[in-house]
Formats: structure tokens, sequence, C-alpha cells
């Protein structure tokens, strides 16, 4: 009979196991009423994660955005368990479509959440990133740990760091170690796709940390084929989940483990390195935004090109005042620490789309 | 099931077209029921398309199919009326079947629930063959408001010629397949509603007669396992909340009772693994669990790549005990039932239709017919195909996600295709930040987020 675990690697995965087999504690709550309350609540919960953005006052906004990712996460990692990740929500979004006139049910939990999240985003600006987005947040809060490298490293135009390449190095050794380990133990699931992506996400990392200044631009497009990737794989009814979907995920997933620990581990190279490269979501949110009402509005007549909104940026979508649309999350970073109120936020019912 | 005939039972991907169109929701195929034949082994099976299919296992060939009149969501009981080897349906039509085994020629039908215009789709369970009665479970209902009827019963027959010889009202909802064991030597008959409540009966009148009834937590898709011990029999079942819990068969009274991450979709199996009985059962938090029967103790717990709607099949194979369960990462996994390490699996296929009701579905799970080298496992899967495969042999279907090498290559195809990819995301005018930056300002003096 089984004794037990007998390496670190077990002991580990026993642990992940155990403390990630019974997360999803409002879904545990409600197991015994029917499936659809438990949607609902979820349904709710990012609908009221998408509407606090609109009413937090200007007044401790940074404070109040933290607050609401905290939510954010809390909500994701113990209360939506059908995979409402950023693959997951356009993936469900088309199923939910496909379900129209045969699962009601089904059809508007599916559909709801990235339908809210659009039309936050055409009407708001696209929020959901900069203050809701779980895996925007968890880079944003383990990039503060190199927060002050990385902005050096920025001001000095991403000269080439053999740290940071190191860093890069050390990143696909860790990648490949687990992915030995997951072939021998023969562990890896139906969120073996993430890998794929995981896999990609390493491979940028050590070309952007060899030369940032020539590929952060261009890999930046990825985003679209990724959007196109996991678009087709909805068509085709392919299960492709994100990397980040241990956060979502009902039990541990040593796939799911990785792709995680690949975004994390990265994102303290590279600040938002999966919004900025490879997030699908992020695709759909930035063209949902191109018309929104809500804009941050540069006002040159004040502005003293002081840098500050270009330095506080996560991904570098601000330049000397002016913001690149289909970068900017909406954070409001640069909003609250321009010393020369240059940057206000407008609602314009009549601004003209583009 | 056993065989003692050391025969050679080759690999068989039994594909049916079915007439039936699939409707969301039913049974694609119901689990097998396995019986010896002229020393050939049989699996009995059927599923939405209405029909009882026999399967010769070794010549791989159908031996005959019945049809019925509605869909068949269990499998039949297998066994002997006057010396001839007959087979007992329930199907969905609210009608008992008696079929020869080898002709599939009707011995008698038994209609349960004499028809009404206004009466319902029926949900019937497995029959059991127990102490030269015949149980079946059953659930119809009447769709009029004037007669809205929803009942369970348990139906008791004569197996020689369908007498009915008595019903008793178990639910006003879906029931599970009835159980038999003996305790001091009385036959007792268990049946579960799908709401919960677990009725035991002993059957030496004609009547059942309730001797105790355990409300379970919550819902109950399986039925319960019987696990004979000294005489003391053990009954274990699991919950939609997730609950397993075992009570003494004889009281009613709970033994132990553990938590599992979701729902238990399916019934457990008792295995005796090292000299100990062992509980397997599967959850729909990914994973199986063997916990020892006496006290509930964890012995192991193997997390699968979906949720497991199987029951588990128990077997040995080489001297060693092992366990097949089906899983929604549609693979069929065989597991080492000593520490639940995955010996191999088998792709199954995806499901026919692409939503999968999960939780509402009764599955089909798995059987094995254990002759040694020559063992195979029978799982009727929701691509429609029965799965005839060789157990410790070599088999064409193989674990599609999981294979070493596959593995390896699809990342090497990965890598390549990005590096191939690079040249065409790159272009001159973006290769300074700084030019896109006075670019985009020249352009656009007073911008903001669009």
């Amino acid at each position: 009979m089984n004794t037990g675990p007998s390496s670190a690697f077990d002991r580990l995965e026993t642990f992940l196991s155990d403390a990630t087999g019974n997360i999803k504690i409002v879904e545990r709550a409600l197991l015994g009423m029917e499936g659809s309350y438990v949607e609902l609540l979820t349904i709710l919960a990012l609908g009221l994660l998408a509407i606090l953005p609109i009413l937090f006052p200007p007044r401790h906004r940074q404070r109040w955005r933290m607050f609401n990712q905290i939510l954010g996460v809390i909500v994701f990692i113990f209360v939506v368990f059908t995979c409402l990740g950023v693959f997951g929500m356009i993936r469900n979004f088309h199923r939910g479509l496909t379900e129209i006139g045969r699962e009601n049910i089904v059809a508007l939990y599916y559909c709801s959440v990235p339908a809210v999240i659009l039309t936050t985003s055409m009407l708001f600006g696209p929020a959901f990133c900069g203050w809701i987005c779980p895996t925007g947040a968890l880079q944003e809060w383990i990039g503060t740990l190199t927060a002050r490298w990385n902005l050096r490293r920025k001001e000095q135009g991403w000269p080439f760091s053999r740290l940071a390449f190191a860093g890069a190095l050390v990143l696909m050794a860790v990648f490949i170690l687990w992915m030995i380990r997951l072939s021998v133990t023969r562990l890896f699931f139906i969120e073996d796709a993430s890998i794929y992506w995981s896999e990609v996400l390493v491979l940028i990392t050590l070309l952007v940390t060899w030369n940032t200044a020539r590929w952060d631009r261009p890999l930046r497009r990825l985003r679209w084929v990724s959007f196109g990737l996991v678009t087709a794989a909805s068509f085709l009814s392919l299960r492709v989940t994100s990397p980040v979907h241990l956060g979502f995920a009902k039990v541990y997933d040593p796939a799911s483990l990785l792709s995680t620990g690949m975004v994390i581990l990265a994102a303290l190279l590279i600040p938002h390195v999966w919004c900025r490269y490879l997030c699908p979501w992020r695709a759909a949110i930035a063209w949902a935004g191109r018309c929104s009402v809500r804009t941050i509005v540069h006002d040159p007549s004040r502005c003293v090109s002081c840098g500050a909104c270009d330095r506080v940026c996560g991904v570098e979508s601000v330049h000397n005042g002016h913001i690149e649309p289909a970068e900017c999350h909406f954070c409001m970073k640069c909003v609250d620490r321009c010393p020369q109120n240059a940057l206000t936020v407008v609602d314009d019912w009549n601004r003209p789309c583009g | 099931m056993q065989s003692n005939h050391p025969i050679e039972i080759p690999e068989w991907h039994y594909e049916w077209k079915a007439k039936q169109r699939y409707k969301p929701g039913q049974t694609v195929w119901a689990s097998p029921a396995l019986a010896m034949l002229d020393g050939r082994p049989i699996a009995f099976l059927g599923g939405y398309d209405q029909t009882l299919h026999a399967l010769d296992l070794v010549n791989t060939r159908i031996l005959w199919r019945r049809m019925t009149n509605a869909e068949i969501v269990a499998p039949p009981a297998v066994g002997y009326i006057r010396g001839r080897l007959a087979v007992f349906l329930a199907s969905n039509d609210r009608t008992l079947y008696a079929l020869d085994a080898q002709t599939g020629t009707t011995l008698w039908t038994r209609e349960l629930e004499p028809a009404r215009p206004t009466l319902g789709e029926a949900e019937m369970t497995a029959p059991l063959l127990f102490e030269e009665r015949l149980y079946v479970g059953g659930f119809v209902y009447d769709r009029s408001i004037a007669r809205n009827e929803q009942r369970g019963w348990l139906y008791v027959l004569h197996p020689e010629d369908g007498t009915l010889r008595a019903r008793v009202e178990v639910s006003r909802g879906y029931v599970s397949e009835p159980i038999g064991f003996r305790i001091h030597g009385t036959p007792h008959v268990a049946i579960c509603a799908r709401k919960g409540l677990l009725q035991c009966f002993t059957v030496e009148t004609a009547t059942p007669q309730l001797r105790w009834t355990y409300q379970m937590p919550h819902e109950v898709m399986g039925a319960p396992a019987v696990w004979d011990q000294d005489d003391k029999p053990v009954l274990v079942l699991g919950s939609k909340f997730g609950n397993l819990i075992a009570l003494d068969a004889a009281t009613g009274r709970e033994r132990w009772k553990r938590m599992a991450g979701n729902w238990f979709d399916n019934s457990a199996c008792i295995g005796v693994v090292e000299g100990e009985p062992v509980v397997f059962a599967g959850s729909h938090d990914y994973n199986v669990y063997a916990l020892r029967a006496a006290d509930g103790h964890l012995i192991w717990r193997r997390a699968l790549g979906g949720e497991i709607y199987s029951a588990p099949a128990f077997f040995h194979l080489e001297g060693r005990p092992h366990l097949l369960i089906a899983a929604l990462d549609n693979h069929l996994h065989l597991l080492d039932a000593r520490t639940g390490r995955i010996v191999t699996s088998y792709y199954t296929g995806r499901p026919i239709w692409d939503k999968i009701n999960k939780g509402e579905n009764r599955w089909g799970s798995p059987a094995v017919v254990e002759a040694g080298s020559y063992s195979v496992l029978i799982h009727g899967a929701f691509n429609n195909t029965v799965y005839v495969l060789p157990l410790g042999r070599p088999a064409t279907l193989q674990a599609r996600a999981r294979s070493f090498r596959g593995l390896w290559l699809s990342l090497g195809a990965v890598a390549l295709l990005f590096f191939s990819a690079l040249p065409l995301l790159y272009s001159p005018q973006n290769r300074n930040p700084s030019n896109n930056r006075d670019s985009h300002a020249s352009s656009r003096p007073y911008s903001g987020i669009p």
C-alpha cells in the first residue's frame, strides 16, 4: 500500500493538491443548489467588480484600485470555477452564443461576463485590465519587487542586462526541468495547452531581455495572434486554457502550476510581460475601448514634460503625456502621478471614435 | 467478470451508427453486463439508440440486437431461467424484458406502468436478480396537472414469467438501482432515491418490509456499494454534496463519513488490496479516492485530467489489483489500486455532443473480463464507440495526451513556429520605440485614450 509521498517534488505536489483541492469555497457552499445559482453569483460578483471602478472617487484612487484588484483575485480564485480567465472568456463567449435558445442559463452565464467587460470597456475604457484582471494584478504585485531596477533600465533605454538575460535563462531552465518531470510522471492534463503559451512566453522573455529596444514593440503584435488562436480553438471546440489557469482551476494541475510560475517569474524581468505580448483578452479590450466615453485627456499647456507619467506606466503606453490607446490599461497611475494635473479623466459622450 | 478459460479476446472498436438522434443529457452507452455463453464472454449493453446489443467479444461480431421503445440508461442483469441464460433489461419505455442470451428472443415482457396519454418519460434502473426474485427501480411521472404524480418505485417480479409480486413507493423522484445483501442470513435490498433517502428492506416476505432509512446530505446519483464483511455488510454511498458515507447495513447507522471537493457522480466500488477492503470512488473534483473500508482513512488520492464520471472497476491483472475509471478528459485511466499510480490511459474520443451535462447524466462505466493475460476492458465511450481493449498487452488505442515523445515534439514545433514567425512581426519602422513616440505625438497632438 502507498506509504505517502517520497521526494520533495512529491511533497510539494501533495501540499499544492491539498491546498487547492477545496479552494472554490463558494461553489462548495452552494454545491447542494442547482449549478445556476453558483453561476449567477459569479456573474453578480464580476458585474460588481466591473462597476466599482466607475464609482470610486478620484481621492485615494490607487488604493481603491488595489482594493478592487484584491477583490478580483478573491472572486476569481474562490468563486469562479468555469474558467473565466483571459482565454476562457473568449472560448466561453463563443460557447455561450451557440447555446442561445438551447440552454439559456448557460448562454447567459457564458456570454454575460465577457459582454459586461466589453461593454464597460466601450463606455468607461479598458478598466478591466488595470482594475480587475487577476493576472494583471498578480504581475503588478510581483513586479513591485523589481520595480526600481526595471525603472532604471527603462530610463536608460533598456540596455542589455546580463542579470536580466541570466534571469531569462533561469526561467527557461525551470521550464525545461518541469517539463522533464511532467513527461516522466506523465501528469499533464487537459490544461496542456497552457504549456505552449508559457513556452512562447519563455522564448519572448529571452528575446526581449536580449534586445528590448528591438523586440518590445514587434512582439506586442503577438496578442492578436494569440487572440486568433484562442478564437480558432473555440470554434474548433478545442480546450485551450491560459497559463494562469491555476487560479481558476478546481484542482491542482502541474501543467497550470508551471505556466503560472512562468508568468510570475517573467513579470520580475519584464513588467506586465503577459499583458504586453500574449494576452488575447487585452487585444479584444483595446479594440472595445477605442470609442470609450471615458478617456484620459492630455493638456499640453500644463505639461512640463517631467516624465512622471512615463516612469509610472508599467506597460509603457505613455510617452510625454501622449497615451497609446492599444496599450493603456486605464490604471490611471499617470493621472494621479502628474504634478501639473496635465492628464485628466474626462467623460465625453460626443467624442469621435478613433 | 472472471473467465476460467484462457481465450484470447482481440481488440475491438465497435462503432454503431444509431438511427435515433442524440439529445443532450442522454446516456450514450450504459454500462455493460458481462456473461459467459458457450465458453465465450459476451457483453450486453444499450444506450440512447434504444437497442440492446449483445457483443461476442471473441469473434468480434454482433450476436444479436434487440430494440425497445425508449432509451436504455442502465445495464441489464444476466441470470438463468429454467437452465437458460437470460438477459433482464429495463428500458425507459417502462417495460422489463427477459431475453434469451443466445438468440435475443423474448422470453417475456412486463409493462411496469400502464400507458396513459399524459404519462411522461420514465427512467428505469438496472435490474437485480437476487434470491430468485427480480428487483428493479423506476421513476414515472404524469404530465397532467390534475394527476401530477411523480413516483419512484421498487418493483419485485418473478424472474421466470415476469409476474409482478409487489411494488413499493420509495420516492417522489428518480431512484438508483437496487442492491442485495444478506444480514445474518436474511436477504435485504437497499435502494436510494435521487433525493438522498436510502431505504433498506427485508425481502423474506412477498412484499419488502422497510427496515431502516437514512437521509443522505444531498442528492445521490449512484447506487450504494456493498461490502460484506463477516456477515456485517457495509454500504458506501456518495452524494452530490461531495460526501462519501459508509453505513452499517444492519442498522443504517453511519460508520464514517468523508468529504471530497465536489460531487460523487456515480457509485463507489470496494475491493481487497493487500488483505484490506478498500473503497474506491471518483469525484467531480477530478480525484480518485482510495479509503480504508473499515474507518474511511485516506490511503491515496490521485487527480486525473477531468471530472470523474464513471464508477471504478476493480480487478486483478497479473496478480496485482487495478482500477479502471473514466474521466471527462476523454480518457479511460488504468490505475494501480495499491498506490494510485497511472499505469496507462486510453483516449476514448470526444463526446458526440459538445456540451456535457455534468452531473445530470447517468454515465456508463467500464467493465473487465478477467482472463489472466487475456484480460480485456469493455467501455461504451461517449463518442459512440464501444471499446474492447486488451489489458496488459499492447493496444492500438493509446493515450493521446500523455505521450512523452508527442509532448517534446509539439514543444519543438511551437518553438519552430515562433522563430519562423519573427521576421513577419519585425519591421524597421518599429525598431526604435522613440520613433513611434514621435510619430504618434505629431499625428495626434491632443491625444487621449480613444
